[in-house]
């Protein structure tokens, strides 16, 4: 299964993933330690990282009974 | 009624476990690869029709711009099926989740901005300070640039969220709407079903539009950094 990963994906795509997006994986990296950050900062005050907005009912009463 | 207008944006679960991920995958199923030299009717149009797009979104940019042919073709492909399959009924559309638009939107921006630093770096700040401004405003005009620069990933996110959001939840209110005036009124919910005829139609542009802007501010930024 490896075998056939590498032959039809990485060694068509080798060129593009180490030369042409090097800098997209940078973006990738500075946008996985902000989320990192975001969601550390929200474990910190004690809020579970998914916002809100994503409740259920019963979870926002609780929450609001807190 | 609160929980019932945001039910289509909630992230669908089976038992507690998300299933975003074969959401967005989804779409591959339709866009299939041929095996053959002459593949069926379905394939053959549906490579006409990406190289089409290819051909008229890659025509102004230069060798280095090029080589992002698979990436900005990928994002559009992407953004216009899952913006259209949104369309159908008690389906689920991840362009509408903020956090995946800013997770599409960061990172391309990021990468043109960093490339054309990386490469040509004096044009890369002189697109700080547009040509012939008078001296006195020089200070205030870079900072405005610097500004609009950083508001571009965030405008780019927002904008297809909002636009797709917006949409699905219009085809909500109105559709409620006439079911609700069809045991009140016939004529009124005649016309509230045009209006959502209507709406459909807008929505349908507005999916693949929607798409296009997106790829095609990417490739603008891209264009400007290359």
């Amino acid at each position: 299964m490896l075998q056939n990963f590498m032959k039809n994906v990485w060694t068509p795509l080798k060129p593009y993933y180490t030369q042409v997006y090097q800098e997209i994986w940078i973006g990738m990296g500075v946008m996985g330690y902000t989320v990192y950050k975001i969601r550390s900062a929200d474990k910190k005050n004690g809020l579970p990282f998914p916002s809100p907005v994503h409740f259920t009912e019963e979870e926002t009463e609780a929450n609001d009974i807190k | 009624m609160n929980e019932n207008l945001f039910a289509p944006f909630i992230t669908p679960t089976i038992m507690g476990i998300t299933t975003l991920p074969i959401i967005m995958i989804f779409p591959c199923i339709i866009l299939s690869t041929p095996k053959r030299w002459l593949p069926n009717r379905i394939q053959t149009l549906q490579i006409w029709l990406i190289r089409q797009i290819t051909k008229q979104m890659l025509s102004m940019h230069n060798t280095r711009g090029r080589t992002w042919a698979l990436m900005l073709m990928s994002l559009i492909l992407f953004i216009a099926s899952t913006n259209l399959l949104g369309l159908l009924p008690y389906s689920f559309t991840p362009t509408t989740q903020l956090a995946m638009n800013i997770g599409m939107a960061i990172p391309l921006w990021l990468a043109t901005v960093i490339m054309g630093f990386r490469n040509k770096p004096k044009v890369s700040l002189a697109h700080f300070l547009p040509q012939g401004t008078p001296t006195p405003l020089i200070p205030m005009l870079i900072i405005i640039e610097t500004i609009s620069l950083f508001i571009q990933p965030l405008a780019l996110a927002v904008r297809l969220t909002a636009n797709i959001t917006a949409g699905h939840l219009l085809i909500h209110l109105i559709g409620s709407a006439t079911l609700a005036l069809s045991s009140i009124s016939m004529t009124v919910s005649t016309i509230t079903f045009t209006i959502l005829f209507l709406l459909t139609i807008l929505e349908l542009a507005v999916a693949m539009i929607q798409a296009y802007v997106f790829t095609l501010l990417v490739s603008l930024y891209l264009h400007d950094n290359s």
